[in-house]
């Protein structure tokens, strides 16, 4: 029998620096680190785009020379081109944004740290398999920063195959580089799996008593289909990069012709994965957005069932559209008719969330607080970045854009300024929650504007490059398009001070930042459990079941 | 609720109750989760049948699908606790069954049990004890608090009745 305790005793926190942050099982502790760590990986990867921009700023190649790399184009004598270190950057960035900065920031940052939360759990289900996903990540993002600066193909360091890593490229690109750059996408997507597996069995089986599927929040729903989507997904790309893997070493055939392999079947089998993993980056943002956007409307969300099924709409769609990724490998034209209507049926349940978010602020009282403006850039930048996207899944027009920048312009509007500011919407939204301290609003505000801008003023000229016909994936390019070049490093570099900056108000906001203890800063809308704690949440959170009216607060206020 | 109670006391029959934790996985939930996921996860292996790639992405699947299914079993087999609690003329008995399949019981004639509800002094709010026997044991402490004050109240009552009634 469980003797009873009664020591009238308290928690108390009494684990050191190392004990806490190294060893950490606490999901909020570990949402923290994913968060930090992502931010960092962001930098190093944001500095790679950095310095690509500037060597596309002027027509010739300045920067990026055999003789070694340069930062200023004083001309020191002769350059000759160097393609090679021009694509490691691509691929680096690629990689990196696309596996170690935006889903552990989204999905094991937020996911961590608020999931469980809004369900009213007192962890996840099992915080050690937890802290293993958590160091997992940072052993891949370890792998894939040595991948750049490893022997690689050409005789120099780094491989520049591209993130999608197609053979026989991939195959044939000398050296270990790209041996570390597939151990590292394997190392992150078991550390995804796991996290997965996760946050699933916390999400269906330590919901608060009441709270059935239908009343669980917004966003511990989009993380509970992200969930799903990389644990369908993702052990399809360990498959074909293990294939790869042995094509590269032991001299299987997989995908060599020459064996009976088939090079377009990776392409297929990488996009079955690819395609859904873009969903994987952006459905918990929807679901953040969806928070932040109810808040600063003073108006619960609108259509929260409809919302519900279109995150599992589009998670489902997702696994049936890859193959508009290429439809210039040689499909039939049956085949690429079907891919080209699945996708545009995305926009389906795509445009029911952007019009139910639209409805939610129709007759709110709308306060532009920082978080708020975010998610109107967001809302804004994606639909932008949709609408192309639906110009995109044409079969025959794609074959004019395939490859040129107007597909860069499309994902990065999508991801880079669809995701990442769902990213600082949370952020800002949740800082005063997890830190205690307030951002202030003017240093926000100036966050927002010059990245708006910035980003902007990036990526919008690269849509009258696309049709312009400029190519990606090239170092240089040809005088006619030197203007839209130059604007768009511009913004490039307005986007980069505008991130600097934000990591310069995130350290002044921790180290003084004006306090804010109440549990909920914001206002009654920002109704989900977490709210009902303090800021910032003690080490441990629900140990008892959390009340019904804590948060159903339906039929709402 | 929880909870179930059988408490109909006569001179020979004895009142049960029985305790257990709150599972939101329901058993059809269970099915109907691991058989959609096992449904997904193999759309892309039909399109590999018969090539080679087949055996390059079926184990990964496999070995995915078979972590879910062990973690969700893990975190329902966790949370397999059962207290039972006999209440007879004779003896009151509270036998826990914990997910290791360990049993422990506590025996206590129903004269010198002696029932507590801690508001705020316990390791959960609302923290129920049976004192008696030589020893305190708790009751219930993985309920919600709301359902811990009603199982006090509806404990006290059949208490009370064994006590009372001839």
């Amino acid at each position: 029998m469980a003797d009873a305790a009664i020591h009238g005793h308290e928690h108390e926190d009494q684990r050191g620096f190392f004990t806490r942050w190294f060893m950490s099982t606490n999901h909020k502790d570990i949402g923290v680190l994913y968060l930090v760590v992502s931010a960092l990986v962001g930098f190093i990867a944001v500095t790679f785009t950095i310095y690509m921009r500037l060597e596309l700023m002027e027509p010739g190649v300045q920067f990026m020379c055999m003789e070694g790399m340069r930062l200023t184009a004083a001309g020191i004598g002769e350059c000759t081109p160097n393609g090679h270190l021009w694509n490691v950057l691509i691929t680096g960035h690629g990689i990196l944004m696309m596996f170690f900065v935006v889903i552990p920031a989204l999905f094991g940052g937020f996911g961590n740290y608020f999931m469980p939360l809004q369900i009213g759990a007192p962890d996840m289900a099992f915080p050690r398999m937890n802290n293993l996903s958590f160091w997992m990540y940072v052993a891949g993002t370890t792998l894939a920063i040595c991948s750049v600066l490893a022997p690689g193909g050409n005789d120099q360091l780094g491989s520049g195959v591209g993130w999608v890593l197609y053979p026989p490229l991939s195959v044939n690109e000398g050296g270990m580089s790209m041996d570390l750059a597939i151990f590292a996408v394997h190392v992150s997507g078991a550390s995804s799996i796991l996290g997965a597996i996760n946050m699933i069995t916390t999400f269906l089986n330590m919901r608060a008593p009441g709270m059935t599927l239908f009343k669980v929040p917004l966003f511990s729903w989009s993380i509970f289909v992200t969930a799903w989507l990389i644990l369908l997904a993702l052990p399809v790309l360990a498959g074909a990069i293990t294939m790869l893997l042995t094509d590269r070493n032991f001299g299987t055939t997989f995908f060599d012709p020459a064996g009976g392999g088939d090079p377009i079947l990776y392409q297929h089998i990488l996009w079955f994965f690819g395609h859904p993993e873009v969903y994987i980056i952006v459905l918990p943002g929807f679901g953040l957005i969806s928070h932040v956007i109810a808040t600063f409307s003073r108006k619960p969300i609108f259509g929260y069932l409809p919302m519900v099924w279109a995150l599992i709409a589009i998670g489902a769609l997702g696994f049936v559209v890859w193959a508009h990724h290429m439809y210039t490998v040689g499909m039939s034209l049956t085949q690429q008719s079907y891919f080209m209507l699945a996708t545009m049926v995305i926009a389906v349940p795509t445009g029911i969330k952007i019009f139910s978010w639209i409805a939610t602020m129709w007759g709110g009282s709308i306060e532009f607080k920082t978080p708020m403006l975010w998610a109107f850039g967001f809302l804004f930048l994606f639909t932008l970045g949709g609408v192309t996207g639906i110009v995109l899944a044409q079969a025959g027009v794609d074959r004019a854009y395939h490859d040129t920048y107007y597909v860069v312009a499309h994902f990065h509007y999508v991801m880079s300024l669809g995701a990442v500011f769902t990213i600082f919407a949370g952020i800002y939204f949740y800082f005063p929650k997890m830190t205690g301290k307030m951002i202030p609003e003017w240093a926000g505000k100036i966050h927002f504007w010059t990245m708006f801008i910035g980003s902007n003023l990036t990526f919008f000229p690269q849509h009258f490059l696309g049709r312009q016909g400029m190519p990606r994936r090239y170092i240089d390019y040809p005088e006619a398009f030197a203007l839209w070049n130059k604007v768009s490093s511009y913004g490039a570099f307005l986007s980069f001070a505008s991130f600097v900056f934000f990591f310069v108000v995130i350290i002044y906001a921790i180290v003084a930042g004006k306090r804010e203890t109440r549990p909920n800063p914001w206002n009654e809308y920002a109704d989900t459990l977490e709210w009902t704690l303090p800021s910032p949440p003690p080490e441990h959170t629900f140990e008892i079941l959390p009340k019904q009216e804590d948060w159903d607060k339906s039929p709402a206020h | 609720m929880p909870y179930i109670i059988d408490n109909e006391i006569t001179a020979t029959k004895t009142a049960t109750i029985e305790i257990w934790p709150y599972n939101s996985l329901k058993p059809k939930g269970f099915v109907l989760f691991l058989g959609s996921t096992c449904a997904l996860i193999s759309i892309p292996l039909f399109n590999v049948v018969g090539t080679k790639v087949f055996w390059g992405l079926f184990p990964f699947l496999f070995v995915t699908l078979t972590g879910v299914w062990f973690a969700l079993r893990r975190s329902l087999n966790d949370r397999q606790i059962l207290e039972q609690l006999k209440l007879s003329k004779e003896e009151i008995v509270l036998i826990r069954q914990d997910p290791s399949g360990e049993q422990k019981k506590w025996v206590c004639s129903p004269y010198w049990a002696r029932l507590k509800m801690y508001d705020k002094e316990g390791p959960v709010s609302n923290y129920i004890t049976l004192r008696g026997n030589g020893r305190e044991v708790e009751l219930g402490s993985f309920l919600g608090e709301e359902e811990r004050k009603n199982l006090y109240y509806d404990l006290s009552r059949l208490l009370n009745e064994l006590n009372i009634k001839p």
